[in-house]
């Protein structure tokens, strides 16, 4: 309190009524308030403080409520008015009645985003349903489905992928050569020893659109077989998993 | 009765629809008897699509606004069902064409009127 006092004494001339005119004076305009450099709640508080008269007792509850005014912000800076336009607004693209669309700044490969997934014991389903719609882009707010928004997903131990029921001896992965007689049939687990990539890209494979952008958006996808991966530059980060049963219930 | 013979005027009515089909692709620009039909489907096709596109529009919209509702993971119910029934609950008379844009451009806007709203 006393160091209070005395810096304020400092500042200002002890006696009240200069003070209270310096004080009018420069609360009238913003910008000599910011040139001052008293600290406001010490003088407020020493206004306050009970060692004052009850003369000034009263001047001083006009001023608090003249500090409370000049403590409004132009509109530049008020934070309830930050997402306003600047008037006039029709200087330019109609950016509000014409549907968002992708420049191409906003698809450059560089600066998407890069997942990393470890399939061990997760439903092969829905793993790579989760995958498709992080791969399509569906989970963004920029969506659009003739561009490529997506993500890249790098899936990581996919020979443990895990299946539920009988399914591991039972379903069947078919391909034909183009020729009479050239279906070739294989089961899951036979699959799994041979090329355990195939079973995670077949799967996600079937959930991408077929076409062009497709095809595209297939090659986002980078399946391996054992813990690592090439792509540490690219900086992965986990996949968000919204689904509750991509754990294998055992 | 005199002979009369047509002269030019099917040729005059072709070429008109020769200019329309002029940009299609290999034969469909070249053969007669095939710009008359591709003429009348590409039409077609624009006349059905014009209502097509108002749909294929708002059904774009809807799944943006879903998208970005979904990142909010401060509600229970962040869904865009949810968020149009308070929407409409709350009298806030926004369309979606509208309510996308914001949640592209201002999307803490967007963020901040939903936390409001959907209870």
């Amino acid at each position: 309190m006393a160091l209070v006092c005395g810096s304020a004494s400092v500042t200002f001339p002890s006696s009240s009524f200069p003070r209270h005119s310096h004080r009018n004076t420069s609360s009238s305009s913003s910008s000599s308030l910011v040139g001052l450099q008293f600290p406001f709640h010490k003088l407020v508080s020493l206004s306050l403080s009970p060692s004052s008269s009850s003369n000034t007792n009263a001047r001083t509850l006009r001023i608090h409520s003249q500090q409370q005014d000049s403590s409004i912000l132009p509109p530049e800076q008020d934070p309830r008015f930050l997402c306003v336009e600047p008037e006039p607004r029709f200087k330019g693209p109609d950016i509000w009645n014409k549907t968002w669309y992708p420049k191409a700044a906003d698809h450059v490969n560089t600066e998407k985003t890069w997942y990393v997934v470890d399939a061990t014991d997760k439903v092969l389903g829905r793993l790579a349903s989760t995958i498709a719609i992080h791969i399509r882009g569906k989970n963004l707010e920029t969506y659009t489905p003739s561009v490529d928004m997506g993500a890249f997903v790098i899936v990581v131990n996919a020979e443990k992928v895990a299946v539920s029921g009988k399914k591991r001896t039972q379903k069947l992965y078919r391909r034909h050569s183009g020729r009479p007689g050239g279906m070739k049939v294989e089961t899951f687990a036979q699959l799994q020893n041979r090329i355990p990539e195939r079973i995670i890209e077949h799967a996600v494979r079937g959930m991408l659109p077929k076409g062009r952008l497709g095809r595209r958006l297939f090659t986002h996808l980078k399946v391996y077989e054992g813990p690592d991966h090439p792509h540490a530059a690219q900086k992965p980060i986990e996949l968000p998993i919204q689904d509750k049963r991509i754990y294998l219930q055992r | 009765m005199t002979r009369i013979k047509r002269g030019y005027i099917a040729r005059k009515r072709r070429t008109q629809i020769r200019l329309f089909t002029s940009s299609f692709r290999g034969a469909h620009s070249r053969l007669t008897r095939t710009i008359s039909q591709q003429k009348i489907k590409a039409l077609v096709s624009a006349n059905r699509d014009r209502d097509r596109k108002k749909r294929g529009f708002r059904g774009l919209w809807i799944h943006r606004i879903n998208a970005i509702i979904g990142k909010n993971k401060k509600k229970q119910y962040n869904r865009y069902s949810n968020l149009l029934y308070n929407m409409y609950k709350g009298q806030l008379l926004l369309n979606r064409k509208i309510v996308a844009q914001m949640g592209i451009l201002k999307g803490n806007c967007l963020l901040m009127i939903a936390n409001e709203i959907i209870t």
